[in-house]
């Protein structure tokens, strides 16, 4: 396992940039996870760390050794791919060993290493099977197991779980992280799914366009988020439009006038957390704001509901509230209050 | 593949039997009897003097072929000729099928068209543009002197080469289209998953992209060697009088010789050979593939 680096690299096709300026390092033993929506340059950011993409401009280092223009096959870089991409032709214990026979190791120790590698996974005596003769997960515990065995100096994970089942993906996040700490394996984690992003990652990094909009750890990005991009990406947020008047007050187009943390004079945006508004039936005590409203929509989402608010004709407010037993459950057309200190405010200047 | 088939209700049976009725019927009218026939015709005799075909049942006509060094050395020539085609349209159309099914370019339709667009002129009038190409003052020899690159013509047309090359360009297509759909059909990140775990290029190709691309080669290979094993205009106009293939043979003997007999025994042999010359190469190339 090495420490991995990535210097101003840049990706471009044309006039375009896929990828620009990322600079990243993920230390010895660091699940890291490049996160954001398709076509935010995150995969494009780990195809060319395992090389199969060869970067416009910048740098990549591997335990200190510039890897930039090496070829893939020079890197040591496991990889684990969206489709698993096992070799169908052969059976589970060759595909492991592949790597392993590249590296010219002996047979007894190619067939030692290989099944080290599947009871690691929970594949014991699975060594005969071809893999389309295995289901989803147990194909993907075999591209782990082949991307391991050749104790690579960093794992790359290319969205790995996105053709599991919902369920299968929640137990194999777990089980991934689980043996990513025990053999302490640098990992970078590509994904679109927050959920997975955030339980898995001890680091994450939010990108957008081709470029990093925040790095952090889960706290940093859900409290603290960079920009209306990361507000909107990481966790969920209501966004009302307005001007900052002054320090600590804030208009929204609508006309409201809102209590928030400092923030500099112009137009801004000011991003809610759901969870973090409050709701009832009478006017709210000890909050810096209590505004009134309509109740415009519900969904009844089980553990939780969301509560639509309308507070004026050009703002509307999600509220989340948890669904407890005799709690407080507003119905369509309600009149309620909600309100918030001023700190669950995020401000962001437009 | 799954051994447990839904018993197929009567008027299904019956619609499939009315579709499938047509080509059985045409395929033992057209190609089955006719073969009876000759194979029927082979096994009779011929008596020279009157050119005539007399009932029979005997072996002499495979005989004659067998013993006599000059039709024995035709068909070596075939079979070396189909080989060799095989073997260069393999290599050629590799690398070209490769980049077809690779390719993410909005062209590649018009990239496959002008790649059957060849099919659409028959061999006879291609090999009719080759001749022209070829000859001592053909179009080849008349630039490269011209370039003053050589001073003298290369004699291309009425050799083997010229065949060879003439077969080639009629086969490719085949090839290509055979490889570029069982390419096509192959993860591009099987590839990768080969290269991030140490393979180069090479060992790549061996160990991943043949065996996974094995069906479309075998196929490609198949139509190939019997196209040029059975070749007739290519070797009758690039190869002049004196060079032989078999097709060109056969068709000598039923329509300059009227020796139906010996035509026939011929024809037999020609579809032997390449039955078992595919049959055996298939066999081998798969067990060295399953390895």
């Amino acid at each position: 396992m090495a420490r991995l680096e990535i210097r101003n690299l840049a990706k471009r096709y044309g006039d375009f940039y896929a990828v620009r300026d990322v600079s990243l390092s993920i230390e010895d033993g660091e699940f890291l996870v490049l996160l954001g929506p398709s076509g935010c340059g995150k995969t494009t950011t780990l195809r060319m760390v395992a090389g199969f993409i060869e970067p416009s401009a910048g740098e990549v280092r591997l335990g200190g050794q510039d890897v930039t223009l090496l070829p893939p096959w020079r890197r040591n870089a496991g990889m684990v791919f969206q489709s698993y991409a096992l070799f169908p032709h052969l059976t589970v214990a060759q595909n492991v060993a592949f790597g392993l026979e590249m590296r010219k190791l002996a047979r007894p120790d190619i067939e030692r290493r290989v099944e080290e590698v599947l009871a690691l996974v929970r594949l014991a005596g699975y060594g005969d099977r071809l893999p389309r003769q295995l289901s989803g997960g147990q194909q993907q515990r075999v591209a782990l197991a082949r991307a391991l065995a050749i104790r690579p100096d960093v794992l790359l994970l290319d969205e790995p779980l996105s053709n599991l089942d919902a369920k299968l993906r929640q137990e194999v996040r777990v089980e991934i992280r689980e043996l990513q700490k025990k053999l302490g394996l640098t990992t970078v984690m590509v994904t679109h799914d927050q959920e997975e992003a955030l339980t898995m990652a001890d680091r994450l990094v939010v990108m957008n366009e081709g470029s990093v909009r925040q790095v952090g750890n889960q706290r940093d990005l859900y409290e603290r988020p960079a920009d209306r991009f990361v507000a909107g990406f990481v966790g969920r947020s209501t966004f009302l439009d307005g001007t900052i008047e002054a320090p600590g007050r804030f208009t929204s187009d609508g006309g409201l006038r809102l209590a928030c943390t400092d923030g500099a004079p112009g137009k801004a945006t000011l991003a809610l957390r759901p969870e973090r508004v409050e709701i009832a039936a009478q006017p709210l005590s000890g909050l810096d704001n209590d505004l009134p409203g309509t109740v415009e929509f519900v969904s009844y989402l089980g553990a939780q509901i969301d509560i639509h608010v309308r507070l004026s004709p050009m703002d509307r407010l999600v509220v989340q509230i948890a669904n407890r037993e005799g709690g407080f459950a507003p119905e369509v057309g309600q009149q309620v209050h909600v309100g918030w200190p001023a700190s669950a405010g995020l401000v962001f200047a437009q | 593949m799954s051994l447990v088939v839904d018993r197929p209700r009567r008027g299904q049976g019956l619609t499939a039997t009315a579709l499938l009725a047509p080509s059985t019927i045409f395929i033992a009218l057209c190609l089955l009897a006719p073969l009876a026939m000759l194979l029927r015709y082979s096994l009779n005799e011929f008596v020279p003097t009157r050119k005539m075909m007399v009932e029979a049942v005997t072996i002499a006509n495979y005989v004659k072929f067998f013993t006599d060094p000059y039709y024995t050395a035709i068909l070596a020539t075939t079979v070396r000729i189909a080989v060799t085609v095989t073997a260069a349209c393999l290599v050629l159309a590799f690398p070209l099928a490769y980049v077809v099914a690779r390719t993410q370019s909005r062209f590649k339709n018009l990239l496959i068209m002008a790649i059957v667009l060849p099919l659409f002129v028959g061999n006879a009038v291609r090999a009719a543009g080759w001749m022209v190409v070829f000859g001592s003052k053909g179009f080849f020899n008349t630039t490269m002197m011209g370039l003053g690159l050589i001073d003298k013509p290369i004699e291309i047309m009425f050799t083997e080469k010229a065949v060879v090359i003439g077969i080639i360009a009629v086969n490719l297509p085949f090839m290509v289209l055979s490889l570029q759909s069982v390419i096509e059909g192959i993860d591009r990140s099987v590839e990768e998953a080969a290269y991030s775990l140490g393979a180069p290029p090479a060992t790549m190709f061996r160990r991943v992209l043949w065996p996974l691309a094995l069906p479309g080669i075998l196929a490609g290979t198949i139509l190939c060697f019997i196209l040029a094993m059975n070749a007739y205009a290519t070797p009758f106009l690039l190869g002049g009088p004196l060079f032989k293939m078999m097709a060109p043979l056969i068709y000598n003997e039923f329509t300059q010789k009227t020796n139906w007999p010996f035509g026939g025994a011929i024809a037999f042999i020609l579809m032997a050979v390449t039955l078992a010359l595919t049959v055996s190469a298939n066999l081998i190339i798969q067990r060295r593939g399953a390895r």
